[in-house]
């Protein structure tokens, strides 16, 4: 096995971050080798550069581009994953946002969502709250890059690897066993709408403010311009006194942004100034 | 919607554009302390490259400011070789925190030609500064440095362990004694047998093997196990030394049988994994050598059960010798994951005939895919029935472990392979027989393959294309040339693929005629072309070239870069000022291949581009022509801001040099 040329290979990640904001930098440059060895060889093409002016000039680049996501993004995620945010988030984030808007729904968004565990345990842990989204108290918004994900999210059918989390009390409660496999209950897919989208996009932007947004898991793999870029759309799309929430190895520590810092329940979190 | 440019963009973008033009330097400086982490890491990569190194000396040898400090040694650093200089001479300064930062960044920066510089430090009175010399020395692998580290063996503890640390780095056999004075009773043993086991000397094989029997504690034991295994790895003939402590190992050896049987058994778990494979690894390595027989079982066992221990069969393969009194016993365990590991590596002759053809109506499929692989690697025509009755009848392992024998024998046994190519037979059946064909000519099964060529299933054409590759007459390139407008692409692009190893003027030339369909089958031929490495082709490629899009256009370099017409560099030039990015790279790449002495000046302006590739394609050239102009461009390549092209430049550097006359390029 021939290995690839460094310089291949940063022309085709400089070309996926761009796009993605996925970084393939220093060490991880052999990672984006080894995932993406397997198309080229399907595609006969010899190099990564070959790859790039494929994706770049090829009449099916485009759709090439849409099925790159799947063979790049690392989509690890399960149930109450980090789950001490769900509880912050019922026991301190609600009671002070409520009052903030008593005439809407809460908005609640989970960017980078993969197969909906997110999403889901979120929408879990409201109906535990005593909040059932049939009282229009909530919507949660959920997007991905990848299609595929998206796909699974809304069909909620689950491998055990998901519910590694779960003990067996809440399996019982929130799914059904399918095949070897657990469905979460319809009561819990209410009110949570997915779409599949690129966050950066060139021009994208989330077309509803928020209450909260949950991005966990996601920027530790972007690079520092794509980092900054999405903390801009996050820090626009939240309503003034909104909150961001991010992965345990994640920070904004450093970033020069209107969310700041908060301790809440033991954990930092990210509010937004309260003035408009 | 706002804009998504936050503040600290606006600042990268502020600081690219100030960065290039004159008094840029103040700019650059300021913002090696912004407080965004991403203007910060490019000031550092401007600062590399627009920055003097005794500019950004100073800011290291200030003391008070620590941000400014680490971002100037980052930049340091990032210079790489032009900084080399500037850093050897602050060697010669008495600041003991200056010498450790330079001593350390010497040692990052990884510039072999520095270390002779370093050794009048190994000693130095202050001790931090011995530590970071010696730490050096061993980074740089300054071999001059190794009697001098030898002598300081004898010193304090932290002095010791830096010593012992950089003899392993250094990797010199003279180290072999003084170190192994540490093994077992000291405290510094277990360092000392991982330097041992970097250095690899086959010295040391006879003195470590046999400590093998006396520790007993893991903390010791396993890495002495592994400095064993990777010596006998790179030793060019370890059955010697083995042999000795083999017969140790059966007298007395019951402990350390029980310890390796535990590591070849070991599941490795999450958090230990890596390091539980080395052990096994380490283990296996062991007992193919000696041939400690107590544990071939075992070791069968976890060939055949393992899905990822392949390499077993390359390791018992080396000691060839060790195994073979045994095999017989091993072919009739009880275990079926022993007898089918046996077979997988054990080499048999005719008198093992019987007991193979038993093994093919074992209950267990592993063990008959396995005597399928055993009969067929002995090669024998006798032997012929009885694979064929397997690629009939087996399931799809056997079938594939039986077409992989067969493929071994002469043309003449294979004759009866017509049987499984006959109309009605099973698709698997044909495509495993087919397969065969692929790896052995049977002139008289031309006929069967041709016509196969022709089936209505998708994979019986493609398997039969294939295997008509391999015959010469016309009929068969026939074939192949109609295979080009096959309805399923993958077939197209596999008969271009098959046509271009067969060569051949026929084939070029029905291939340049088919340049003149723009179809989505043009690009592959104008890749095929290349392949070919077709002359004939050359010109017709370059006058094709403007009617093209610039996929097209960009493989239409990629091949004529193949074929190398002797206008090669003259059509590179001229894409070299295209207006597109991705063209004028293309080219780049090309001169950074083809350049000769009289592009020279082309090469120096290529190594001042906006674009970073196009100055890593100027580093390969300059690398390749050689002479003082390119090494001095090539000092400023390797400190590049961007990493790709800095480290092409510093391997470029690293290259012997080479006379710069024209005559020699
Ligand atoms: C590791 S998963 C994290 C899932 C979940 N948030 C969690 O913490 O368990 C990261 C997800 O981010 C998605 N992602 C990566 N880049 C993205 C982008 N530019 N836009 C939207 N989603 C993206 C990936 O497809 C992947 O599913």
């Amino acid at each position: 096995m021939t290995s690839f040329q460094p310089a291949d290979l940063k022309l085709l990640g400089d070309l996926i971050q761009e796009r993605f904001g996925l970084t393939f930098e220093g060490v991880r440059q052999d990672i984006l080798g080894s995932r993406l060895r397997p198309r080229l060889r399907e595609l006969r093409l010899d190099s990564p550069r070959a790859y790039y002016e494929y994706l770049r000039f090829h009449p099916r680049g485009d759709a090439e581009f849409d099925r790159l996501p799947a063979l790049i993004t690392n989509n690890e995620t399960y149930f109450f994953r980090e789950t001490r945010q769900f509880e912050i988030l019922i026991e301190h984030v609600l009671p002070e946002r409520r009052p903030a808007a008593p005439s809407r729904p809460l908005r609640l968004l989970s960017a980078g969502c993969s197969s909906g565990e997110e999403p889901y345990s979120l929408a879990i842990a409201l109906h535990d709250a005593g909040l059932p989204p049939a009282a229009r108290s909530w919507e949660i918004d959920a997007c991905d890059l990848n299609p595929e994900r998206i796909a699974r999210a809304r069909e909620a059918l689950y491998d055990e690897t998901s519910l590694r989390a779960c003990d067996p009390e809440s399996r019982r409660r929130y799914f059904s066993v399918e095949g070897g496999r657990f469905r979460l209950k319809d009561r819990y897919r209410v009110g949570v709408r997915f779409f599949q989208s690129n966050l950066l996009a060139p021009g994208f932007a989330l077309d509803r403010p928020y209450d909260v947004i949950l991005c966990r898991n996601l920027l530790i793999y972007f690079g520092d311009a794509a980092f900054d870029r999405l903390i801009g759309l996050f820090a626009s799309a939240l309503v003034p006194g909104g909150y961001l929430f991010l992965g345990h190895s994640e920070s904004l520590f450093d970033r020069d942004t209107e969310l700041l810092p908060v301790v809440v329940g033991g954990s930092v979190v990210y509010r937004k100034t309260a003035k408009p | 919607m706002t804009s998504l440019l936050t503040a600290p963009a606006h600042r990268l973008a502020a600081l690219e554009a100030a960065a290039r033009v004159p008094g840029g330097e103040q700019h650059i400086l300021a913002a090696l302390e912004d407080t965004a982490p991403s203007v910060r890491e490019r000031a550092i990569r401007l600062a590399a490259r627009y920055v003097e190194p005794a500019v950004l000396g100073e800011l290291v040898a200030d003391g008070e400011n620590a941000v400014r400090r680490n971002a100037g040694l980052s930049a340091l650093e990032r210079q790489g070789p032009y900084a080399v200089p500037h850093l050897v001479a602050v060697l010669d300064r008495d600041d003991p925190e200056l010498l450790l930062f330079a001593l350390q960044s010497l040692s990052r920066i990884g510039f072999g030609s520095a270390g002779l510089a370093i050794l009048p430090l190994l000693s130095h009175p202050d001790p931090n500064v011995a530590q970071a010399a010696i730490e050096a020395v061993g980074k740089l692998r300054v071999r001059e440095a190794v009697p001098a580290l030898c002598g300081l063996l004898q010193r304090d503890l932290w002095i010791q362990l830096a010593a012992i640390a950089a003899l392993g780095e250094i990797g010199h056999p003279a180290a072999v004694a003084p170190l192994m004075a540490f093994v077992p009773d000291s405290v510094l043993a277990e360092p000392a047998v991982q330097a041992l086991r970097r250095i690899a000397a086959p010295e040391s094989l006879e003195p470590l093997l046999p400590l093998l029997l006396t520790v007993r504690e893991r903390a010791l034991r396993d890495p002495l196990l592994l400095a064993v295994a990777v010596v006998i790895e790179l030793h060019p003939d370890p059955e010697g030394p083995a042999s000795g402590v083999a017969r140790d190992m059966e007298a007395n050896g019951g402990d350390l049988v029980v310890y390796l049987g535990q590591l070849l058994t070991a599941v490795p778990e999450d958090g230990d994994a890596e390091e539980a494979e080395s052990l096994l690894r380490a283990a296996a390595t062991l007992v193919a050598a000696t041939g400690l027989a107590e544990l071939h079982p075992v070791l069968l066992a976890r060939l055949s059960a393992d899905p990822v221990a392949r390499w077993i069969e390359g390791l018992l393969a080396r000691f060839p010798e060790r195994l073979a009194p045994r095999l017989h016993a091993l072919l009739t365990h009880a275990d079926p994951d022993v007898r089918c590991g046996a077979l997988r590596v054990g080499s048999f002759g005719p008198g093992d005939l019987p007991l193979l053809v038993e093994h093919l109506s074992d209950p267990r499929l592993a063990v008959r895919t396995a005597a399928c692989l055993a009969l067929g690697r002995m090669g024998l025509d006798p032997v012929a029935p009885l694979l064929l009755e397997r690629l009939r009848r087996g399931e799809p392992p056997e079938q594939a472990a039986a077409a992989q024998g067969l493929a071994r024998l002469s043309p003449e046994a294979l004759r009866e392979l017509d049987g499984c190519l006959e109309p009605g037979m099973a698709e698997p059946v044909v495509v495993e027989a087919l397969a065969v064909l692929t790896r052995t000519t049977v002139p008289a099964l031309e006929p069967r393959v041709l016509q196969l060529a022709e089936s209505p299933s998708a994979a019986v054409r493609l398997a039969a294309l294939r295997a008509a590759a391999r015959f010469t007459a016309a009929k068969a390139e026939v074939v192949l040339l109609r295979a080009l407008a096959d309805r399923h692409q993958p077939i197209q692009t596999e008969a271009l693929e098959l046509l271009v190893r067969r060569g051949g003027d026929r084939a070029v030339t029905m291939l340049v005629a088919m340049l003149g369909t723009a179809d989505s089958l043009r690009f592959h031929v104008i890749r095929a072309l290349g392949h070919c490495r077709a002359p004939s082709a050359a010109s017709r490629l370059r006058s094709l070239y403007p009617e093209c899009g610039p996929l097209e256009q960009l493989q239409i370099v990629w091949s004529l870069l193949r074929i190398a017409p002797p206008w090669l560099s003259e059509f590179l030039l001229l894409r070299l000022v295209d207006q597109d990015l991705d063209m004028r790279r293309a080219a780049a790449q090309g001169l950074s291949e083809v350049a000769c002495f009289d592009h020279l000046p082309v090469l120096l302006a290529m190594a001042e581009d906006p674009d970073w590739d196009i100055r890593n394609s100027a580093a390969r050239g300059l690398g390749r022509l050689g002479g003082a102009e390119a090494r001095t461009a090539l000092l400023t390549l390797a400190r590049d801001v961007e990493s790709v092209v800095a480290a092409t430049a510093r391997a470029a550097l690293e290259l012997p040099t080479r006379d710069a006359s024209p005559s020699a390029v």
